[in-house]
């Protein structure tokens, strides 16, 4: 067994209330694939928030040990997390428009450049280097995902599955231990689910990185994930493999109803 | 058809030669600007003439600052002539107590520099138009010490000749001096767009876009609210100073009662008008705004001018949102229209 | 209790006058989405109209202040139909950065139609009329101005709440697109805004005119004012504004006679941009909210 990457323990959050996540505990290991499903409205995004820190007031812990062990991410600044070599994708594909796809992917390296502003203005040998040598490792990640030919075009007005891929390629400029998508495959047909399936094998595998998603496609969820974690109303139902969670009465419950 | 090809590509081998080294293409550019300071000697135009385009440089320079504050971070300052005034006024006043140009200079920077933190600070708690008027309420703020406060001196604060460098002593009131002037404001605008464009293109300038059109993801990786909104409100405050400090530096006369809300519109039309996210467009917006109006309109038609830059802003806004020198890429699309029908036209006579 | 009695009547005057000015913006930022540069402009200029008929035939002010409330209507429908709507797709700095457009073109055609003399208007009461109270010097026409603008702003606080051409302005107001889509008539409801605001503003330089005479920056603090008096009482209500206004214009004329003449202003925006540190959204604003 594999050491425990991400634990929450406990973690409830409200919004006036509303119990958004209700005593929720999971963990997962180093090199996982887990998902998280959950009817709409059971809380995943919530789940995300707390996790990455954009909501700081939850119960409970959520600790990440990535770079020192253990550590308890309430501790991290929202702009910190990233430095744990945790990041995320978002749900509505949160990119800069007006950015071309390199740049965007510059971005994603915000916290790897060590040169301040004033050797940016003066274009310090230092700042070039560093500049050019993010860019090779961007180039890097974009011929590995395919979209190296139009890296120079805005990000506005492509199609949603390559702003899918940006967002992705995003993340792995961070170098991360941890990625967290929320709804990949929304918005994409079924040849660009499948390809994304094995584009998400393909990084865990080359990046060695850990992956938490959530997804409402659930053919794609069973066949990619190791286990899975179930939550309704933000209540912890299940985790296991794919196999035994859709065998799970409770999970069943939970999406079709009671009576089923 | 071959001369046009012939034509185009020519052009494409300049234009990807001064792309790929933007750095000489400013200087280029500056070196245009620059003659005209030295014009005026050949009769060729009026002295008055290089004084609009000392004003469009200047201006230039306090556009740019706004633009990295509207075009790239998505903020608004109306309290831009506040800061022009700070950086012109406040010259006036530490070079009028015996301190050297330079340090005045660097001493009226610093100052705008933390007022622009503070603003900074502030827009992070406050945002929309309640953060526009409350930059208004700043700009008022320094208006009234302008022309209330003794030490700015009533009217106007004199300058005076200055000593550049410490030992070339420069004096509006010769005209070769002049030139002179109007030389080294030309050199520091070229400076603040190499400045201006090596922040754009760095980590900086791509952090203060991810902010703007997307808070949620900018904080994801990694980039802070605090820092770079301080960052741009402080850069765009430095701007402004330094575009007061140019003034100063080229009239050596400050007028007190100059800094109102009225010149902030009018810097936040050169901005849009021009182009958001461009620095040609930045001095085109000028161009217009303030260039047109003062170097033609104003002869023939007086007041009456206004009417005519009104109009201009308010169909250049509806039909060019984001700026006239978008206007570059709607003459591309017509001349490939316009190509594309000649070839065709060729091809039916051949056949 | 001389100068206390006198400061409150001179506060409530100036105080109506922001409020209306303020009622303007406010209107005009909640269903264009743009904060109305021109607010004033637009004001000044059918003043100058008002203060044209007068010199060149004499009418009576009560006669001309009609007319120009009228042009003021036809002011406002001519601006949102030429250009607020053809650019209701611009970005909101754009669309402020249009009505600096505007303030230009009036600013044009001021000197061209009306001449470049400086003109005046009288108040709508006489100075003669006046009676002392506790020493103070009350105006008749002070009072009118405070009654006038009291009654006009209850009568739209009425409209906008209990009419039916009020709900359509408030839910323009939250929402021009489900508007729309809900059958709500939204471009009628801004070109009466704009005629509206139009009016107020008209009426506003009417008020101030007999002070500082009929030029073209005549309105100019009155509108920054408002401007301030908006962000105090907060954009998201319509009754915030108008607090707002009353607040400044009180706390101006009290530090300026009771504090200091010069830094009066300072110390009042200072102060209020201090408030709105820990109140951002003014006083009775609301914060909007964003999901991720």
């Amino acid at each position: 067994m594999s050491k425990p990457l991400l634990i929450l323990d406990n973690v409830s959050m409200y919004f006036g209330g509303l119990k958004a996540v209700d005593n929720l505990s999971f963990t997962v290991n180093e090199g996982e694939i887990v998902g998280l499903i959950g009817p709409n409205g059971a809380g995943k995004t919530t789940v995300f928030n707390c996790v990455t820190q954009f909501y700081k007031n939850y119960e409970g812990d959520i600790y990440f040990s990535a770079a020192s062990d253990k550590l308890d991410l309430r501790n991290c600044k929202v702009t910190d997390v990233i430095d744990q070599g945790l990041v995320r994708t978002f749900q509505n594909v949160e990119l800069v428009a007006d950015l071309s796809i390199l740049e965007n992917l510059l971005v994603g390296a915000h916290n790897q450049f060590q040169t301040g502003i004033v050797s940016h203005i003066l274009r310090t040998k230092k700042a070039r280097e560093e500049e050019k040598a993010l860019r090779e490792k961007a180039y890097e990640i974009l011929k590995f995902l395919g979209i190296y030919e139009i890296r120079d075009l805005y990000v506005k007005g492509q199609p949603y599955g390559v702003m899918k891929k940006i967002e992705i390629a995003r993340t792995l400029m961070s170098n991360p231990k941890m990625i967290i998508l929320d709804e990949p495959a929304a918005g994409l047909n079924d040849r660009e689910t499948d390809e994304l399936e094995t584009l998400i094998y393909e990084i865990k595998k080359k990046y060695n990185t850990t992956i938490l998603l959530i997804e409402h496609d659930m053919g794609f969820v069973m066949n990619i994930c190791d286990r899975i974690v179930a939550i309704n109303f933000g209540k912890f139902l299940a985790m296991d493999t794919p196999k035994k969670i859709q065998q799970n009465k409770e999970v069943q419950e939970a999406y079709l109803g009671s009576d089923a | 058809m071959d001369i046009l090809n012939k034509i185009e590509r020519f052009f494409a081998n300049i234009s990807k030669q001064l792309s790929e080294r933007p750095v000489l293409t400013f200087f280029l550019f500056g070196l245009v600007i620059a003659s005209i300071g030295f014009l005026p000697h050949t009769g060729l135009i009026r002295w008055g003439t290089m004084g609009i385009f000392a004003y469009i440089i200047i201006f230039s320079v306090v556009a740019m600052g706004l633009n990295l504050l509207l075009g790239f971070s998505g903020l608004i300052s109306l309290g831009t002539a506040g800061f022009v005034g700070a950086g012109a006024l406040g010259l006036g006043v530490f070079m009028n107590m015996g301190i050297p140009f330079e340090i005045a200079a660097v001493l009226v920077l610093i100052i705008s520099g933390l007022l622009g933190a503070l603003i900074g600070l502030f827009s992070l708690k406050v945002e929309g138009i309640y953060l526009a008027i409350a930059t208004l309420f700043v700009g008022e703020i320094l208006r009234q010490i302008y022309t209330q406060v003794e030490i700015f001196g009533g009217q106007a604060i004199r300058i005076g000749s200055v000593r550049f460098l410490g030992f070339i002593e420069l004096s509006m009131i010769n005209q070769m001096q002049r030139s002179f002037l109007f030389l080294i404001i030309t050199g520091f605008m070229v400076v603040m767009m190499v400045v201006m464009h090596n922040i754009v293109k760095s980590k900086t300038g791509r952090a203060l876009m991810a902010m703007s059109r997307s808070q949620h993801a900018a904080q994801a990786m990694g980039i802070s609210l605090l820092k770079y909104r301080l960052t741009a409100f402080v850069l765009a405050t430095l701007f402004a100073t330094f575009g007061g400090v140019m003034y100063g530096l080229y009239n050596q006369n400050v007028p007190t009662t100059a800094w109102t809300l009225d010149l902030s519109l009018f810097v936040i039309a050169m901005v849009i008008v021009g182009g958001l996210k461009s620095i040609y467009g930045t001095f085109l917006g000028v161009f217009i705004i303030y260039g047109i109006p003062n170097l033609w309109l104003k002869n023939y038609f007086g007041d009456i001018s206004y009417i005519f830059s009104g109009i201009l802003i308010i169909l250049v806004i509806i039909f060019y949102p984001h700026g006239f020198v978008y206007i570059w890429y709607d003459l591309k699309k017509q001349y490939n229209r316009l190509k594309a029908y000649l070839s065709q036209k060729q091809v039916t006579q051949d056949e | 209790m001389t100068d206390l009695l006198r400061l409150l009547f001179n506060s409530l005057e100036t105080g109506s006058v922001y409020a209306l000015a303020a009622l303007g913006i406010v209107l005009i930022f909640r269903t264009s989405r743009t904060t109305n540069f021109a607010q004033g402009m637009i004001g000044t200029f059918n003043a100058y109209i008002a203060a044209y008929l007068m010199l060149q035939y004499g009418f009576r002010i009560w006669l001309v202040a009609l007319v120009a409330l009228f042009t003021a209507f036809l002011t406002g429908i001519i601006i949102d139909t030429l250009i607020i709507r053809p650019a209701a797709k611009v970005s909101p700095i754009s669309k402020q950065i249009i009505t600096l457009g505007i303030i230009m073109v009036i600013i044009g055609i001021l000197p061209w139609l009306f001449g470049v003399d400086t003109m005046t208007l009288p108040r709508f009461i006489p100075v003669r009329y006046s009676f002392l109270i506790y020493g103070a010097d009350l105006r008749y026409n002070t009072i009118f101005v405070i009654v006038l603008s009291t009654i006009l702003m209850a009568a739209m606080f009425w409209f906008i709440q209990y009419t039916k051409w009020g709900l359509a302005t408030r839910v323009t107001a939250s929402d021009e697109t489900t508007s729309k889509l809900m059958g709500v008539p939204t471009k009628t409801v801004t070109m009466v805004s704009w005629a509206t605001a139009a009016m107020l503003g008209t009426l506003a330089a009417l008020f101030v005119a007999p002070r500082v005479s009929v030029y073209s920056n005549m309105l100019l603090t009155v509108q920054i004012s408002a401007f301030f008096a908006g962000t105090l009482g907060g954009f998201s209500t319509f009754f915030g504004p108008v607090v707002g206004a009353f607040i400044i214009s009180f706390a101006r004329n009290f530090t300026q006679f009771y504090i200091s003449d010069i830094w009066g202003n300072v110390i009042v925006y200072t102060s209020i941009l201090v408030f709105l540190y820990f109140k951002p959204y003014g006083i009775f604003g609301k914060k909007p909210t964003k999901k991720v």
